[in-house]
């Protein structure tokens, strides 16, 4: 009947291989699949350059080996660092429960911009308006994705396409802000909002980084002890694991998710409180986030919701982030390094299928393939959509 | 005076409303072509850009003369990046959601990366009006609804009329539904689900790259970096919005290209309210359009939430899961 559609399916019922589902899949399998997922396609991205005569391992190698030789490269890498592991964490949390936030842009956003209104405008000692702005930060970015949130939980309403169009939103609030009613009419920046004038402390030592540092890492450090040793992390893995069965154990799956979305969004909003609060930041413009919510999205999904390995690819993502300012100087775009994004984050997928199937030859036995496992499985991959 | 005012502004609405949807139209369509069958593909915006440089390279670098061979090369272009999607999450069963996003980026990055020695040229191989006879001037009523390029009158009328036609009248669209609603059972009377998938994702990711093509054959015209400027995000919420039926996905798109032209008038024209200039009001109307679409696409659930009878509004069944012979 479709002539197209019988052909490729005649074409790939003719190759003598296919998926075998594996019984037992260890994370650690599942992570070092993923990461060689990554790295393979990092290579076909740079071989994909050479072809079109940009030697991109030869200039990847001495971006890194400027930036590691260096403080001021090792702390260009902690600063990128400390937006992106927020947005990441965020992501991640919300991965447990199979949740897709990819509205962190905007959550981070609104963070940045709640700490901006209160810092132009509160008046007192400077610790105070920071821990006033960070609260501010925390609860915009929760409040941004509230909507998503009861929509998701309430409404069975899927949270992708929600969380993404109010990134739109916030830029454009932001936009409006920077150009209009927070605009800094004194000085020649006519492009963003006016300046906040307190910063956070600098770690003894750096020239640039703050104490935000530690904020990524007692947040990790938190969840991982939430998930490890509390009921409620259990029981939001059992919503991850497959929401039917938790909402028959007895779990209030639409309270939970409703808890855990806030969260991702709260942390993505102090995310963005710290950004601006780090000296030479201190406003908004349009450019605030430089796609750190992306950034932090594509970590998550490399780390596969463990809040350490979170932290590990996020200060990797930060360097080649770092990297690519350098990179752009050499002759490869921004646009060039999006692209690889794309190709990359498709590099985890497949080897996240790499570490659940193997492959078999067709005429090789049957391996038993628990049939129970996989529905419930493919059901809570599908719950929301 | 007053209503002769109104009745300009309005016109003027209406007039840019269409062009600014049809793009959201072709590609909500394309979206949910994909969707019928199962395939979830979040990377619509990496499409549209991809079906609109190249379109932009076939017409300044290629030389190509037709408006209608440009977008059928943007056609194909879309496509081919398509079939790379649906191989990964079709045959080899990649999550849909991570390919659909890494689509969406590299397809943004290549096609910004591709564009960047064309900003801004513009393109003059244009679709053009159809205006028969041209009896009418250009402020007329009749312009306004009427007179548009022949892709408008594909994307509005043809295409929903084709789609529902199949989808509701015919074996052909039964099949489809079977697959992605319950693809074992259509696997058990012969259809190949895996054929079946990779085809009609293939023929979506084609229609939104028709999509990309039209904004730089006729809307914009010419290429800028981003051009979908979250339009193809939009097309994903009005497939949902639409429940994923054809005739609902164009009213879906008229809401939103309205809200788009709604901004540009309001700017053009430097409208303004009591207790608010009209800088801010141009501000706030530019958030108006994402604002509006997920509002709406809260509206068929909520309905459902509260009792109300809404027919067929339900997503695919099999929607993002993948399938596998073996493990039914």
């Amino acid at each position: 009947m479709t002539p197209l559609g019988s052909i490729a399916g005649a074409v790939l019922s003719a190759t003598p291989w296919r998926l075998d589902r594996r019984l037992e899949v260890d994370t650690r399998r599942a992570a070092l699949s993923r990461i060689s997922g990554a790295v393979s396609a990092m290579v076909v991205v740079g071989i994909l350059l050479l072809l079109t005569g940009r030697n991109a391992f030869w200039i990847l190698w001495q971006a890194l080996d400027s930036i590691l030789g260096s403080q001021r490269g090792i702390e260009g890498v902690a600063l990128r660092a400390i937006p992106i592991l927020m947005t990441a964490l965020g992501v991640a949390l919300s991965l447990r429960m199979k949740v897709w936030n990819i509205g962190s842009d905007g959550q981070f956003l609104m963070g940045g911009l709640a700490a901006v209104g209160v810092g132009i405008h509160m008046n007192g000692p400077g610790w105070l308006v920071l821990i006033v702005m960070a609260v501010a930060g925390t609860l915009a970015g929760a409040a941004w994705i509230l909507v998503p949130a009861l929509a998701r939980a309430y409404l069975d309403v899927n949270e992708i396409i929600t969380t993404l169009l109010l990134n739109f939103v916030a830029f454009q609030l932001v936009v409006w802000a920077s150009l209009g009613f927070w605009r800094d009419r004194e000085s020649a920046v006519i492009r963003s909002t006016e300046r906040v004038p307190v910063i956070l402390e600098k770690i003894p030592g750096a020239e640039s980084v703050t104490i935000a540092l530690f904020v990524p890492v007692i947040i990790a450090a938190a969840l991982w002890w939430v998930f490890r040793s509390t009921t409620i992390g259990y029981e939001v893995d059992t919503i991850g694991g497959n929401p039917r069965a938790a909402g028959f154990a007895g779990i209030a799956v639409r309270r939970r998710i409703m808890v855990v979305m806030l969260f991702t969004g709260a942390i993505a909003g102090l995310g963005g409180m710290l950004q601006l609060s780090a000296p030479g930041a201190q406003a908004m413009n349009a450019g605030f986030s430089a796609q750190f919510g992306l950034s932090g999205f594509i970590v998550a999904a490399l780390a596969g919701a463990s809040f350490w390995g979170v932290m590990g690819g996020g200060v990797c993502i930060a360097a080649m982030f770092y990297a690519g300012v350098l990179l752009q100087t050499k002759g490869l775009s921004v646009y060039i390094i999006f692209a690889s994004y794309g190709v990359i984050l498709t590099g985890i997928a497949l080897g996240e299928i790499a570490a659940r199937y193997r492959l078999a030859r067709r005429d090789t036995e049957e391996t038993g393939t628990g049939s129970d496992a996989v529905a419930a499985d493919h059901a809570s991959e599908g719950a929301g959509s | 005076m007053i209503l002769a005012i109104i009745e300009n502004a309005f016109l003027s609405l209406v007039g840019s409303a269409i062009p600014a949807s049809t793009v959201v139209v072709l590609a909500a369509t394309g979206a949910m072509l994909g969707e019928r069958v199962g395939v979830l593909n979040l990377g619509q915006e990496g499409l549209i850009g991809i079906g609109a440089v190249y379109s932009v390279i076939a017409v300044l670098s290629w030389g190509v003369q037709s408006p209608w061979m440009a977008m059928l090369i943007g056609m194909i272009a879309a496509a081919v990046a398509g079939l790379v999607f649906a191989v990964c999450v079709v045959a080899f069963r990649a999550s849909q959601v991570l390919v659909g996003l890494a689509l969406a980026l590299g397809g943004i990055g290549l096609s910004n990366q591709l564009g960047t020695n064309r900003n801004g040229t513009l393109i003059k191989t244009l679709f053009r009006e159809v205006n028969p006879g041209g009896v009418l001037d250009n402020n007329d009523l009749m312009s306004a609804f009427l007179f548009h390029d022949p892709i408008v009158y594909i994307a509005y009328v043809g295409l929903p009329l084709v789609l529902w036609f199949v989808l509701f009248r015919t074996r052909h669209g039964m099949n489809m539904k079977a697959v992605g609603e319950n693809p074992a059972a259509a696997d058990a009377v012969g259809v190949s689900v895996t054929g079946w998938r990779i085809f009609y994702s293939v023929l979506g990711a084609s229609l939104t790259g028709a999509a990309g093509s039209y904004m730089v054959l006729a809307f914009t015209p010419s290429w800028s970096p981003d051009i979908a400027r979250g339009r193809g995000w939009v097309a994903l919420a009005v497939v949902i919005f639409a429940g994923w039926r054809p005739g609902w996905a164009v009213a879906g798109a008229l809401l939103y290209g309205s809200m788009i032209s709604l901004d540009t008038t309001a700017q053009a024209r430097g409208w303004g309210l009591p207790f608010m200039g009209a800088s801010d009001l141009s501000f706030f109307l530019s958030m108006l359009p994402y604002v509006v679409t997920l509002v709406a696409i809260l509206i068929p659930a909520g309905a459902v939430k509260l009792g109300r009878r809404v027919r067929s509004t339900a997503a695919p069944a099999a929607l993002a899961i993948p399938y596998a012979r073996e493990e039914r």
